[in-house]
């Protein structure tokens, strides 16, 4: 991380910025300094306040009166005065958490919808102009691609790198402005957030300001320079992130000290296999061996590629199966799809709440009740009563916060929605639940109960396999972890589970048979 | 993502599930969070009458199309005259059941743009059959029904199969359907031979409502109850909200679209039948906007009642909407063209509003995160 330089310039101010929205404040009068240089990050949870001030700052929404914003050496403007032109003419550049990419189109075409395209004689496009234009960008921004290459062929990373680029490009000098990323990695496979975040510093030590939103708190403490983190429209403080820990951050973001966000593992698992994987092969897998005991959470650590999402597909039926085997309770278990795997009492929660789990447009109820109408319809007759009884029973037992159950699904929070996805499936008891990253693109808070309903499930005999791409949650979750690795678990480890070990088994090729147990 | 909105004083909290209890194995420190998530706070009564008029916006525009119809003095003396009505409403029969026939590929995110051609088909053979085949009058009608559903099933196979888009496979069957009916009918006409019942059925009276109009009424029962009050309803409706999430969870997402298709054509097959009850004998002339006329009611109906959503209620609304305008504008002298002029544009006006309805739902979602 890049040292603060003495005497820190400053490249943006806001001072005493509000924002009511219907009457309440969503935003209490801000103040922020960003320093010249740093990155700086913008912490806090769902509703904090986060998004409300980069919008103020991007000029898409108009704040409070009162309110003012310095950019640099220049003189203070009033927010009310504050547009989308004036941001961009200030030189603040935003890059959104799903950046509008085309990914059929070259990288040097996806420049050119930022800058334009160059034209030559009759207004045709000048492509050798713009792709020699685009090469030294790619170069200058050490993205190491052909300007023709279309950005599907791109890893996540430099797709995302790419738009960092396009909102940068008109400027010459890299230390004025400032880059605004808004959860530019929410959208990224673990593995890939590595390689974004290693180019961010990079642009950082060479004098780009960085203000960074998140709330994936272990990226902010490895990227970060200043913290600053909101809660509830306030500011709580700005701090240095040297020597700071995920559990100061957790406080500061919740409010109140914590002991623990992760619900601790009950001490014995009776032993007893409730699911037993043997030779498991087909996509990346070659041959997964695997136990799970009855009434545990078995984490499955893997980099993004190494099988961990098609392991849990081929368990629900979802994904072909190539050869090996599987008992269920001890009786043989090979799922020709997801009817069969759920008949034998197996759920599975995909990685993509709103492409493969949600019914948007559909009801609360219906999306609880999804796939299982059928124990609705007796004698001819739906029973919408004892539909809506269930409904409301599992909202309440479920920590799901509605209004009512015929609301839309889409108008929840991602916690809240992950929540009815969720009890879908565990209001059944399930022998066996597969969790595909239960928690992405949820806020603290509602993690912490989604971790909690797991453990009331295992209380009640459910075994679970989790997917977890952060090494630390897994570790906290889990009682043991099977590390996945080139189509193998190559190790299990048992309780202590250390994050940092996690992380470097995870991306070790070959491990030294002491390790492997189980 | 949503904002959580923070706990005001008026917030209700006491309808909120309790987060926890106190022996709860899990220390969670979370603040206990009182906050719901909340899209339309209908508390106020500006907020209601809103969604009011929103829902009953097609139904105010009925009733005032009607008003005005049985006022204006160019269509007063006709319009509002039992015969009129009569007239009106059997003339709806065909299209209405085809429209709710399909209601059920469209819940499922699919298109029939063959619907009109599967009942011309029916209507052609089922009169072929009575005429130069000498069936009886139920075999007729059970074999038009039939034939629709059979070639339902075909438009069914192919695009579970192939995976190919619906419209364009059906725009395919639709044209060979029509070729097929020159061919078949070698372009002659049958009037002597259609079974006297069959004939009466499409002009007699039952309590005063035409016959053919019960058979509607009926068809909506049915399509409702089927669409809203069956498992396999419930899962057309998920899988046209989100197909991966419904193979997910477990419903068999192929097997049930092509069943769709299969029922869509057995409606078809049964508008084909009312159509030789109306005609009373055959000409081989299909009506070239069946289909696409059906498409505007089935969306102008979404426009309506349960907004964004096709529903039974509002199909039916939007259809008498269609026909009182239609056969108003031709009595107040306006020519035939009015009749594929108004269904053009109504298709076009309904689209239309779907694409506001759903715009203004994105706003609402970004506007809401803070």
């Amino acid at each position: 991380m890049p040292a603060v330089m003495a005497g820190p310039r400053t490249a943006l101010a806001v001072r005493g910025l509000s924002k009511t929205y219907a009457g309440h404040l969503a935003l209490d009068s801000l103040f922020l300094q960003i320093r010249t240089g740093e990155v700086h990050a913008l912490l806090g949870g769902n509703g904090s306040g986060k998004s409300t001030t980069i919008k103020i700052l991007a000029g898409v929404v108009a704040a409070d009166t009162g309110g003012e914003i310095v950019l640099g050496e220049s003189d203070a403007v009033g927010v009310h005065d504050w547009t989308p032109a004036k941001a961009h003419a200030a030189g603040l550049r935003f890059v959104h958490q799903q950046p509008a990419v085309f990914p059929e189109l070259s990288i040097a075409e996806n420049l050119a919808f930022g800058a334009g395209f160059p034209r030559g004689a009759g207004g045709r496009v000048d492509w050798r102009a713009l792709n020699a234009r685009t090469a030294e960008l790619l170069d200058r921004y050490e993205i190491h691609a052909s300007p023709k290459t279309p950005l599907a062929a791109l890893r996540a990373a430099d797709r995302c790198r790419v738009a960092i680029v396009r909102a940068l490009q008109d400027r010459d000098d890299a230390d004025s402005g400032v880059l605004v990323l808004d959860e530019p990695t929410a959208a990224l496979p673990a593995a890939e957030v590595e390689h974004l975040l290693d180019a961010l510093r990079g642009y950082a030590e060479a004098g780009q300001t960085i203000l960074y939103v998140s709330h994936r708190l272990d990226e902010v403490l490895s990227v970060a320079d200043r913290v600053t983190v909101l809660r509830d429209g306030r500011k709580v403080d700005t701090v240095e992130a040297q020597g700071l820990r995920e559990a100061d951050l957790i406080e500061m973001i919740v409010g109140r000290p914590i002991e623990r966000a992760f619900p601790s593992a009950p001490p014995e698992t009776t032993g007893d296999a409730a699911m037993t994987i043997r030779g498991l092969r087909g996509g990346p897998l070659h041959g997964v061996d695997l136990t799970l005991r009855k009434g545990e959470v078995l984490g499955i650590a893997g980099l993004l590629g190494s099988g961990r999402s098609e392991l849990l597909r081929m368990l629900f039926g979802a994904h072909p199966i190539d050869g090996g085997s599987v008992t269920l309770d001890g009786n043989d278990y090979a799922p020709a799809s997801p009817q069969g795997a759920m008949k034998a009492g197996v759920a599975y929660v995909p990685e993509d709440r709103q492409a493969e789990a949600l019914l948007c447009g559909e009801s609360v109820r219906h999306n609880l009740t999804a796939g299982q109408e059928a124990s609705y319809f007796r004698k001819l007759l739906y029973r919408h009563r004892l539909e809506r009884s269930d409904a409301q029973r599992s909202i309440g037992d479920f920590l799901i916060r509605v209004v009512s159950d015929t609301q839309p699904v889409e108008t929840l929070s991602g916690g809240n929605q992950q929540k009815v996805v969720m009890a879908r499936w565990l209001r059944r008891r399930p022998k066996v639940l597969l969790l595909d990253e239960p928690t992405q693109g949820v806020d603290v808070g509602a993690r912490a109960e989604i971790y909690q309903l797991i453990r009331r499930a295992t209380e009640q005999g459910t075994s679970v396999i989790l997917v977890v791409s952060e090494p630390e949650e897994l570790a906290h979750a889990s009682d043991r972890v099977a590390v996945l690795r080139g189509g193998r678990i190559t190790t299990v480890v048992e309780r202590p589970i250390d994050a940092h070990k996690l992380t470097e088994l995870m991306n070790t090729p070959q491990v030294t048979g002491s390790e492997a147990s189980q | 993502m949503t904002t959580r909105s923070r706990p005001r004083p008026d917030e209700a909290v006491a309808d909120l599930p309790t987060p926890r209890t106190t022996d709860d194995p899990v220390v969670v420190t979370k603040a206990p969070d009182t906050s719901v998530d909340v899209r339309h706070p209908q508390r106020s009564v500006a907020a209601l009458g809103n969604r009011v008029l929103r829902q009953y916006s097609l139904v105010f525009l009925l009733v005032a199309s009607f008003v005005l119809y049985s006022t204006w003095s160019k269509t007063s003396s006709v319009f509002l005259t039992g015969d009129s009505l009569r007239v009106m409403a059997a003339g709806q029969a065909v299209i209405g059941v085809l429209t709710l026939g399909i209601l059920v590929t469209m819940v499922a995110g699919n298109f029939d743009l063959s619907v009109g051609n599967i009942a011309g088909l029916s209507y052609v053979m089922t009169a072929t059959l009575y005429a130069k085949h000498g069936w009886g009058l139920w075999a007729g009608v059970v074999a038009g029904i039939l034939i629709g559903g059979f070639v339902g099933g075909i438009n069914g196979v192919l695009v579970t199969v192939l995976r190919v888009d619906p419209f364009i496979i059906t725009l395919g069957t639709a044209s060979a359907i029509l070729g097929f009916i020159d061919w078949y009918t070698k372009d002659q006409s049958i009037v002597n031979g259609i079974p006297d019942g069959i004939r009466n059925f499409g002009k007699d009276n039952f309590f005063g409502v035409p016959d053919i109009v019960w058979v509607l009424a009926i068809v909506a029962i049915v399509i409702y109850y089927l669409l809203e009050h069956t498992p396999y309803g419930r899962n057309l409706h998920a899988i046209g909200s989100n197909r991966a999430a419904a193979r997910l969870v477990g419903i068999r997402v192929e097997r049930s679209i092509a069943t769709a298709f299969v029922i869509n054509g057995l409606f078809a097959g049964l508008a084909g039948v009312l159509m030789l009850a109306r005609a009373g004998s055959m000409t081989p002339t299909i009506p070239p906007t069946l289909a696409l006329t059906a498409l505007a009611g089935a969306f102008l109906g979404a426009a309506s009642f349960k907004v964004g959503r096709l529903n039974v209620p509002g199909t039916i609304v939007a259809l008498l909407f269609l026909a009182v305008n239609i056969t108003g504008l031709q009595y107040a002298g306006v020519a035939n063209w009015i009749n594929e002029m108004f269904t053009g544009l109504s298709l076009i006006f309904a689209i239309a509003l779907a694409a506001v309805l759903s715009k203004e739902r994105t706003v609402k979602k970004t506007r809401k995160t803070a």
